[in-house]
């Protein structure tokens, strides 16, 4: 007995020595490591093979610069990365630069805790106008930018290209409005006894979609401008655009055609793989992967419009850099110095060939390793030339709410529930009024 | 001059009293590692929920304003908490009864002594090694309706394709068919533990006897596994409340929120939505629900437990 309690003990002074030992560590290593090189931690949330590019990108960049020496770390997916800055922010463990997903705009701005680059581009009058405009236009909010484009990225249309030719359609001529869409699933959904082997068309359940295919319309998702005016107070995307979108999934669920792969990216994706769906919704991130790994051609086009509606364009996706507030003078000008070298045409150049995003930077379509790759996957040009046709409106500059992810669950929720044979009005007003109700909460604080 | 004087107590009445103060002591010194665990790592957390459950909070979780019981109203008014609820007690219905049977059945095989049945004992008990997250995993990919193993063998009888985790009416029943697996190692070892300590002599005698296997299952062996029944029910109930890994990984808590169970709310509203306030007050319903079940299971299950 006298063992237990005295391993007991020992246990908890391990424990705190193990704490107290991180806390000197952190609290050691400010800005400087023992090579006399200012470090910069980087937190990411690129896994896979984007993880080993990225990592080959800070190892040249590590190279190239010998006082500064860029840590990446890997922190899960934006949700989850985005979920543990919130808890450091502010302490000596929050990292210089942080990656966030686009939809977390608005939160990191109102966290207070972070240093828009603005401040860098004035003094250095760095030149944005080098930038893809649509992202500029995304990540300027209240006339200033406040965090560096990175990873930018469109939905698209993917396809089979064998299973057009299979029923009869032309492979180069995928659809492009709802109508045709409607058309082409109906003949790509195959039948065998009572079961379908295949079917038309599948969208991820994932309101993502759902906003991209409302902006394309011209649709609003809250009012005030998409809030980029002043603060939104409430939901729109119940309006006529948004119920065309759920109206048409209703529609081909209804007919058939339509399969629901529910909310996982990796389902969806090893669904269309294994020829279960004949064309689906992607991001254009994830185009270099499914061709390469597709067992048939795939064809990549734009995201499809209702018939008669004018196609406006898309809202760009993927994420930004954010520099923290509390770090020293020092490390801001590193972590910006970083920031910068991540925007030269050169890396951009290579960040897209080799992942499928597109470069913030358009003189990075003119680099060689581009040109090259383009000739052997056409299919990258189109998520190029979807952005670059886009208008520049409120709808397509996207939505700026603090509540995204939550307003997000509720639309994820609202599609499901079309498959039970809930009315798409019915579902929407649902997820608008609780967006609103997360609005209010938010405005409150 | 008429105050009393102070009656001293007679010298044994001190001695005694001084002794019990040395024994608290001694047994609180004994206490006091557990004791500081648990209030830096239970009770200091505990409270810390209850006080932030009347607060609305900034998004570091730093209350901001005081609302009162307002977080509660809304929750309780809120059809997706309610949802929530109906969903833990589907959930708690499903698991409970299920895993603690069919470890039950298990673990009455495995106690016959049979040549070989060291294997047996391995097998059935190996899910408690396996963790959450990965034996989700391993049912994520089986679940799969495209890929999944179980839908091609359905398909080879002819029946179509299930959509196992995208049917909210089928959803909770195949994230509570993975439960059971995960949490039949665990009961099943400790209900084998159990039945091996029941004294072989009551064997002997019903089989002198000459009783049937069910009467002496029903007179003998039920009656003295009660203690460890009624143990492993309890820890199921309370564990099948708090189910989260399986839910986040396999589902999400969706379709339609059909396994959206109270900790995965929680854990949504607090992590993903940063309402730090109504996720701290579903946490103490939470909290009490679990309190009056366990009562009320301590109040009227103890009753049929036979303690030897």
């Amino acid at each position: 007995m006298k063992k237990g309690i005295f391993t007991l003990f020992a246990f908890i002074f391990m424990i705190l020595a193990a704490c107290s030992n991180q806390s000197d560590e952190a609290a050691t290593t400010p800005s400087e490591n023992k090579e006399g090189k200012t470090e910069i931690v980087f937190w990411h949330a690129m896994s896979g093979d984007l993880e080993t590019v990225l990592k080959e990108i800070v190892e040249e960049f590590n190279k190239s610069h010998s006082s500064i020496e860029v840590k990446p770390i890997f922190q899960g997916t934006y949700e989850e990365a985005l979920t543990k800055f919130n808890t450091v922010a502010g302490t000596k463990d929050a990292p210089a630069i942080m990656q966030t997903f686009e939809v977390g705009t608005k939160y990191m701005i109102d966290s207070g805790k972070i240093q828009p680059v603005q401040k860098f581009i004035d003094e250095e009058n760095y030149d944005i106008a080098q930038w893809e405009k649509n992202i500029v236009n995304y990540y300027t909010v209240n006339g200033k930018i406040y965090s560096m484009p990175f990873n930018s990225s469109t939905p698209v249309l993917i396809y089979n290209k064998d299973a057009f030719k299979e029923a009869g359609l032309d492979p180069e001529k995928p659809p492009m409005t709802y109508g045709e869409l409607k058309e082409a699933a109906k003949k790509l959904t195959k039948k065998q006894g009572g079961q379908t082997t295949q079917y038309g068309f599948s969208i991820l359940n994932y309101g993502w979609f759902f906003e991209e295919m409302l902006a394309v319309q011209g649709g609003l998702y809250v009012n005030h401008e998409n809030g980029r005016k002043e603060n939104a107070t409430k939901a729109v995307f119940n309006g006529e655009e948004g119920l065309r979108v759920f109206d048409l999934i209703r529609d081909m669920y209804k007919e058939g055609t339509f399969y629901n792969v529910g909310q996982n990216w990796d389902d969806m994706r090893a669904a269309f793989q294994s020829k279960k769906i004949a064309m689906y919704l992607d991001s254009s991130a994830g185009v270099k992967t499914i061709i390469d790994n597709a067992p048939f051609e795939v064809g990549v086009s734009y995201l499809p419009v209702p018939d008669g509606v004018e196609r406006q364009g898309v809202i760009i996706g993927g994420a930004s850099l954010w520099m923290t507030k509390d770090i020293s003078e020092k490390q801001q000008k590193a972590a910006w110095e970083f920031m910068k070298y991540l925007s030269t045409s050169e890396v951009q150049a290579k960040w897209h060939v080799k992942t499928g995003y597109f470069a913030i930077n358009p003189a990075a379509y003119e680099e060689e390793i581009v040109k090259a790759e383009w000739e052997k996957y056409p299919q990258l040009k189109v998520t190029v030339d979807q952005l670059k046709q886009t208008k520049s409106i409120p709808a397509t500059q996207g939505a700026l709410i603090s509540v995204f992810p939550e307003s997000r669950q509720k639309v994820v929720k609202a599609m499901e529930s079309l498959y039970q044979g809930v009315d798409p009005q019915e579902a929407l007003n649902r997820a608008a009024a609780e967006t609103d109700r997360a609005l209010e909460i938010a405005n409150k604080k | 001059m008429n105050t009393p004087l102070p009656v001293q107590p007679p010298a044994s009445v001190q001695i005694r009293r001084k002794r019990t103060m040395r024994t608290t002591l001694e047994g609180i010194t004994y206490l006091l590692p557990s004791l500081i665990l648990f209030s830096i790592f239970l009770f200091y957390p505990m409270l810390r929920t209850m006080y932030l459950s009347v607060y609305l909070t900034d998004y570091q979780g730093n209350p901001v304003q005081f609302v009162g019981i307002e977080n509660f109203v809304y929750l309780l008014k809120d059809v997706n908490f309610l949802q929530s609820v109906k969903a833990t007690l589907l959930f708690v219905c499903y698991t409970v009864p299920t895993s603690v049977f069919l470890a039950l059945c298990l673990a009455l095989m495995a106690n016959e002594k049979l040549k070989g049945i060291g294997l047996f004992r391995t097998c059935f008990s190996s899910t408690m090694g396996m963790s959450v997250a990965a034996s989700s995993v391993i049912w994520m990919f089986m679940y799969n309706p495209s890929i999944g193993v179980i839908n091609k063998v359905l398909s080879l009888f002819g029946i179509s394709d299930v959509q196992w985790l995208l049917d909210p009416k089928i959803a909770l029943v195949s994230v509570a068919i993975s439960t059971i697996w995960m949490n039949t190692g665990f009961t099943f070892l400790i209900l084998l533990g159990g039945l091996q300590n029941i004294d072989p002599s009551l064997y002997e005698s019903a089989r002198i006897a000459g009783v049937s296997y069910l009467y002496q299952l029903r007179k003998v062996t039920l009656p003295l596994l009660s203690p460890t029944l009624f143990f492993v029910t309890t820890v199921s109930l309370i564990h099948s409340f708090q189910t989260f890994g399986q839910i986040d990984i396999l589902t999400k808590g969706g379709p339609m929120d059909a396994t959206n169970v109270i900790v995965y709310s929680i854990y949504k509203d607090a992590f993903i939505n940063y309402n730090f306030g109504s996720a701290s007050a579903q946490a103490v319903i939470l909290f009490f629900a679990i309190l009056v079940v366990t009562f009320l299971q301590f109040k009227f299950g103890e009753r049929k437990v036979h303690y030897q």
